[in-house]
């Protein structure tokens, strides 16, 4: 791949700007110092494989001062391979995407794809052929950048492509992995976690003593349970023995009262029942004084005695069934009376003429019966009556007749018939009628003579003898008379009586010295008065009788008593009863003081052995020490309660822990991070490890192919001051006096030299893969005057088998190259 | 008959890659293990099966937390208060003192061959099914011998083998290594082994079962886990198992394949697209391969694990995002003209010997450092990070114009 012209458009400060290069393999840039040398190798470079249009500032050679805003910016390279020309145009122009710019490759004047190009080049980058094929200041300053270790390094990989760029990123990788890892850190992550692997391992092996500590803690509260058990029972005990001694100190008033009772305990002689005798005795005479007295009362007052007369009181009494004989007398007198008086009445109701005959004497009466049978011989005939059958018929006749009248019409047969019976009928009647009233015409005349003779009877004895049937008023007039006799005896009788009843009642009202009617109620009342008065006092009497027996019975009984009494109270040696009534207050006293002991002692009970053992001092210190043990049992239960608890809230813990399984995660998570670092660690190491190896390889290859050149180079370098190159196992240099210098020990000066030397070599080694233009600098080549010639054949030496474009400002190499310049002269095409 | 067979329920046991979490959403983790043990225990009581084998490694250690002690107590009381015989021996991680489990004395619970001598017991079934039981316990972490040849000759009984323990391997074997040929040379009728974690039947005639572990803990447990379910034709002793998934937490490695740069928008659809929701809750590690089309930002952004909490917040089942890996296609070149030269450093490089020598210093640091150093699967993934830092670094190398 030979490089035949350069085309700049716009580049750098260079514009229109074009270098045809001769056959020759090399080609001289001649130009001042900022004539445009260094922009041209940018060119060349950056139409191969980009523009490098950063803002920032580059670390490389291409770290232009500002671009000039021409557009468009870029050129031309035409390179000639195997018979063909290859252009590649990169233009740039403002409001390009890409800062690369845009790339045409034409082959012999065609646009071709990029690749037909690249691939004959091996697709290499713009690292790989600035790092291999430029040459100049920067590629200088890079190499003063390193240390000599690192210098040495790239000595020996420059055998491999890329080799400074695989060597950064080899070290980088080495970095990488130096910070996850060193041998003897603590502080990068891998060592980190290995320690944390540790620390968790050892966490967890604690932790997995969790099932011993269960069990242990089991045990523990086996046995916790089983202590509180016995202090239990043990505080049970003295909780009894505690309430026993408060009992005694509850007890202790009971008992101080116990004893003042007992003292005033008496002995007392004193007989219930004889008192309850007494007593009765007492009630008894008390009574039966209170009943003497109530007798003696009733006597006084039955002595305020009556004024009643007994004798004339029993006489008046005894008179009583002669004045109701008297009163049943009277009675019938009256009633005789009454009786006599309607006989009379009757008499002279049935005939009135008695009472006129009665007035008659006995001449009168002869005289009556003669005229009265003078009379009687005169007797007129009796009328005869109207027949009423007669009247009837009669009128009968004429309703038949009106019926037959009326039936003529329709059954003239019966009509006539009725009519003719209705006329028979009251013609017959009619006749029997009137024979009855002549006949009574007589009779009448025959009356008028008797009633003459009448009325001269009737004015003698003014009784009309019409009708008077003597005999019988004769035998009326003796009854009449026999009567009225009867009544005047009645009336004297009646009379009689009267009189013996106004006897009486002025006796009663002497007797009851009050007026008394006579009249026989009032009079038999005033005897029944009497009587009761009578009856009343013989009463009274009577109970004054049996009072003074009774008074005197109560006397005597009285005494009886009241001896006894007196016995009883000298037997119980007591004076009086109010004596023995205070002794009977005494002995209740006492009997109450009894049951207060009694009362007590039974309360007492089983504690009075003890409460008469112990005295109250003791009895006091005891009980506190009894609490005080009680206490200190459950303080120490409460402790062991406490202490089951939390044993017991461990042993749950435990049993609910996932401590173990955390413990393992945690471990197991802190491996993963672990593996996950290492990983990281182990590829960036092997990575490097692979880079490095890489480059072992390629370069080891090479090496030696490239020792033989560069021993050329080398000797050109330096002016023929190390004449050879030597790989046994390490790379030595043999200088002009045979000897062999380990690399180690080179000069700064000379390594660089070395490097330089084995780069050009390098490039030989690749070049059937490769075929770039070189492109040297020449101000990364410091030679003197003197060695002028060394660097002439340095340069013919590279061209024989690369195409060299050197760049430079000396004259005298250009003109010991003997070639004609290129030079740099503005706004000159084709310089 | 039928029989429950489990193992490897390591109660107490953690998480693994979940440090990004905040601590107090372990809780449904911390429960995961003991839920899918109460599911096996649902399971037996519904199922009424007349046996069931724990085959080991029941605790996660020696000394298990009184906390899963008191639940293991609890859950066997209910297996032996409905009258079903459970048959357990102990493994490596939890050789305990028989003495200290709290398990309530009852004749249906039986722990096999406690000092660590094959034991062979003797049942019958409520219908009159006789059957054997054998095998042994635990007493310490290791046991370096085979001890199939103390095994019984079988019986006339339907017999059980029960071991906790892992087939022959050319390294150091400590745990009862056996070979399988040995085992179903015994013709025990079903053989329930325990100690790995990865379901597996070695066997079917005889049958020799490793039941997996309850819980996957860590996403290289993927695929559901629980229990098998047996059931024997009493007349023919043919028996036919069934796995039962019981673990309420599932991990699952899923892979997304870029064919190009996507736009983070899409970027998040495809992930979201790629954690496609399962019927139960679900960790995912996500592979991301092609890697290289991812931006340094968004390949920041995605391995945050804020980043994986809020693609979690929209999974269902309470789903969770987990793990992200990202892997190129290959070593990205570092020598330009000659690729295989950096295809040989690589080989030379990603071997677990030299990762011993070169990362030395952090080997020596623990046995886990060591583990780690020799396992291969732990170098792969260093290996992939590798390439994708060095893809990473290059693009940017070689992009850095571009993109500026």
């Amino acid at each position: 791949m030979k490089l035949k012209k350069i085309d700049i458009i716009n580049f750098g400060h260079l514009s229109n700007l074009t270098f045809n290069l001769s056959n020759d393999n090399l080609s001289v840039f001649f130009g001042e110092n900022e004539a445009g040398k260094s922009t041209t190798v940018a060119f060349i470079k950056q139409v191969m494989f980009g523009f490098y249009l950063r803002n920032n500032a580059s670390p490389f050679f291409e770290d232009y001062k500002p671009l000039t805003h021409v557009s468009p910016m870029g050129g031309s390279l035409f390179f000639e391979d195997q018979g063909d020309e290859y252009q590649l145009e990169r233009l740039w122009a403002k409001g390009d995407k890409t800062k690369k710019g845009i790339l045409t490759v034409k082959k012999n004047s065609e646009v071709v794809p990029e690749s037909e190009f690249f691939d004959k080049i091996h697709n290499i980058d713009g690292n790989f052929y600035a790092d291999s094929f430029i040459f100049n200041q920067e590629t200088l300053g890079q190499i003063a950048k390193l240390n000599q270790e690192d210098l040495l390094e790239r000595i020996y990989y420059l055998g491999a492509s890329n080799s400074r760029e695989l060597i950064e990123l080899r070290n980088s990788f080495e970095k990488e992995a130096d910070n996850l890892f060193k041998k003897t850190g603590k502080k990068p992550e891998v060592n980190r976690l290995l320690k944390q692997i540790d620390d968790d391992q050892h966490d967890l092996t604690e932790i997995e003593h969790e099932f011993n500590q269960y069990k242990q803690v089991d045990k523990e509260s086996q046995k916790l349970k089983k202590q509180l058990d016995q202090e239990k029972k043990q505080l049970e005990q003295l909780n009894k023995t505690k309430d026993h001694l408060l009992n005694l100190q509850k007890q202790l008033q009971n008992f101080t009262d116990l004893e003042s009772l007992k003292k005033k305990q008496k002995n007392l002689d004193f007989d219930s029942n004889a008192y309850q005798k007494a007593q009765n005795l007492n009630y008894k005479i008390s009574s039966l004084n209170t009943s003497i007295d109530s007798l003696q009362n009733q006597l006084a007052h039955l002595d305020s005695a009556s004024d009643l007369n007994v004798e004339q009181a029993e006489k008046i009494v005894q008179k009583k069934p002669e004045l109701l004989q008297w009163q049943a007398d009277y009675k019938s007198c009256l009633q005789k009376e009454h009786e006599l008086k309607s006989e009379v009445d009757q008499i002279l109701a049935l005939t009135p003429e008695v009472k006129k005959v009665a007035l008659f004497d006995q001449d009168k009466i002869v005289q009556l019966k003669e005229d009265y049978h003078h009379w009687v011989k005169q007797e007129v005939p009796d009328k005869k009556p109207k027949s009423v059958v007669s009247q009837t018929i009669f009128y009968l006749g004429l309703p038949v007749f009106i019926l037959g009248l009326g039936l003529l019409i329709h059954v003239p047969t019966a009509g006539w018939t009725l009519m003719a019976a209705g006329i028979l009928m009251m013609g017959g009647a009619y006749y029997n009628l009137n024979q009855v009233v002549k006949q009574n015409k007589i009779v009448d005349q025959f009356q008028a003579n008797v009633d003459k003779s009448q009325k001269n009877f009737e004015e003698k004895y003014g009784i009309s003898p019409l009708g008077l049937d003597l005999n019988s008023l004769l035998g009326q007039l003796t009854q009449y008379q026999f009567k009225k006799r009867s009544e005047k005896n009645n009336q004297a009788q009646i009379s009689e009586i009267k009189t013996r009843l106004d006897k009486v009642a002025v006796e009663l009202q002497k007797i009851l010295k009050e007026p008394v009617n006579t009249d026989f109620s009032d009079e038999l009342n005033a005897i029944t008065k009497v009587d009761t008065k009578l009856k009343n006092l013989q009463q009274k009497q009577q109970r004054k009788d049996e009072i003074q027996a009774s008074l005197k019975t109560s006397s005597q009984k009285l005494m009886k008593l009241q001896l006894e009494l007196k016995d009883i109270l000298v037997q119980n040696k007591v004076r009086t009863l109010e004596e023995f009534d205070d002794l009977y207050q005494e002995s209740l006293v006492q009997t109450k003081l009894d049951a207060q002991i009694v009362a007590l002692e039974n309360s007492l009970e089983g504690d009075l052995e003890d409460l008469i053992k112990f005295k109250p001092d003791e009895l006091r210190s005891k009980l506190s020490e009894a609490t005080t043990t009680v206490q200190e049992v459950k303080d120490k239960l409460d402790l062991l309660q406490a202490s089951l608890a939390k044993v017991e809230v461990q042993k749950a813990n435990l049993a609910d822990s996932d401590a173990v399984f955390k413990a393992k995660q945690k471990l197991a998570n802190t491996k993963t991070l672990f593996i996950n670092a290492s990983k990281e660690y182990l590829s960036n190491l092997m990575t490097a490890q692979l880079i490095q190896r890489t480059l072992d390889i390629a370069s080891n290859e090479r090496f030696p192919k490239m020792l033989q050149e560069a021993k050329e180079y080398l000797k050109l370098l330096t002016g023929g001051r190390y004449v050879d190159l030597v790989l046994d196992k390490k790379l030595k240099v043999v200088n002009q006096d045979g000897k062999k210098i380990e690399v180690k020990y080179l000069s700064r000066g000379t390594s660089e030299q070395l490097y330089f030397a084995l780069k050009l070599a390098f490039i030989d080694q690749i070049k059937d893969q490769i075929n770039l233009p070189i492109l040297i600098d020449d101000s990364f080549v410091n030679f003197d005057d003197q060695r002028i010639s060394y660097i002439k054949d340095l340069l013919e030496k590279i061209a024989e088998n690369n195409q060299v474009l050197i760049f430079t400002a000396q004259k005298n190499l250009v003109d010991k190259l003997n070639r004609t310049p290129l030079t740099y002269k503005k706004g000159q095409k084709d310089a | 008959m039928k029989f429950i067979h489990f193992a490897d329920a390591h109660l107490d046991s953690p998480f693994r890659g979940l440090s990004f979490l905040p601590s107090n959403s372990f809780n449904q983790i911390y429960q995961a293990a003991n839920q899918s043990f109460e599911r096996i225990v649902d399971l037996a009581l519904k199922e009424k099966v007349d046996l069931v084998l724990i085959a080991g490694d029941t605790f996660d250690s020696n000394q298990p937390s009184p906390h899963s002690q008191l639940f293991f107590a609890k859950q066997i009381k209910r297996l032996t208060d409905a009258e079903i015989q459970v048959v357990m021996i102990f493994g490596n991680h939890d050789h305990m003192k028989v003495d200290d489990l709290l398990i309530t004395p009852s004749p249906y619970f039986k722990l096999l061959g406690p000092d660590e001598k094959v034991e062979s017991v003797s049942y019958e079934t409520k219908s009159g099914f006789k059957y054997d039981v054998v095998g042994f316990s635990y007493l310490n972490n290791h046991i370096a011998h085979d001890v199939i040849p103390d095994f019984p000759e079988k019986s006339n009984n339907y017999t059980f083998g029960i071991m906790h323990a892992q087939q022959k391997t050319d390294h150091q074997d400590v745990y009862a290594p056996f070979a399988l040929s040995e085992v179903t040379d015994l013709n025990y009728d079903y053989f329930a082994l325990g100690h790995i974690h990865q379901r597996r039947v070695l066997s079917d005639q005889p049958w020799v079962v490793y039941p997996g572990n309850i819980q996957g803990r860590h996403i290289n447990e993927t695929a559901l886990k629980g229990c098998y379910l047996g059931e024997i034709d009493e007349k023919t002793r043919q028996t036919t198992i069934s796995f039962k998934r019981t673990s309420p937490i599932v991990w699952e490695k899923v892979t997304l394949k870029l064919a190009g740069p996507v736009s983070k928008k899409t970027l998040h659809e495809k992930i979201l697209a790629t954690l496609k929701s399962n019927d139960f809750t679900t960790y995912f590690s996500l592979t991301i391969e092609n890697a290289q089309y991812l931006t340094e930002e968004e390949r920041e952004l995605i391995q945050d694990s804020s980043y994986w909490q809020g693609i979690s917040l929209e999974l269902s089942q309470n789903s969770q995002l987990v793990d992200v890996r990202f892997k190129t296609q290959s070593l990205p070149s570092l020598s330009v003209e000659d690729q295989a030269t950096s295809k040989q450093a690589a080989e030379e490089i990603f071997t677990n010997s030299a990762l011993k020598e070169i990362a030395a210093g952090w080997v020596k640091k623990s046995t886990l450092t060591q583990e780690l150093a020799d396992d291969p699967e732990f170098l792969t993934e260093i290996k992939e990070m590798s390439q994708v830092k060095l893809s990473s670094k290059l693009r940017g190398v070689s992009y850095e114009i571009e993109e500026n």
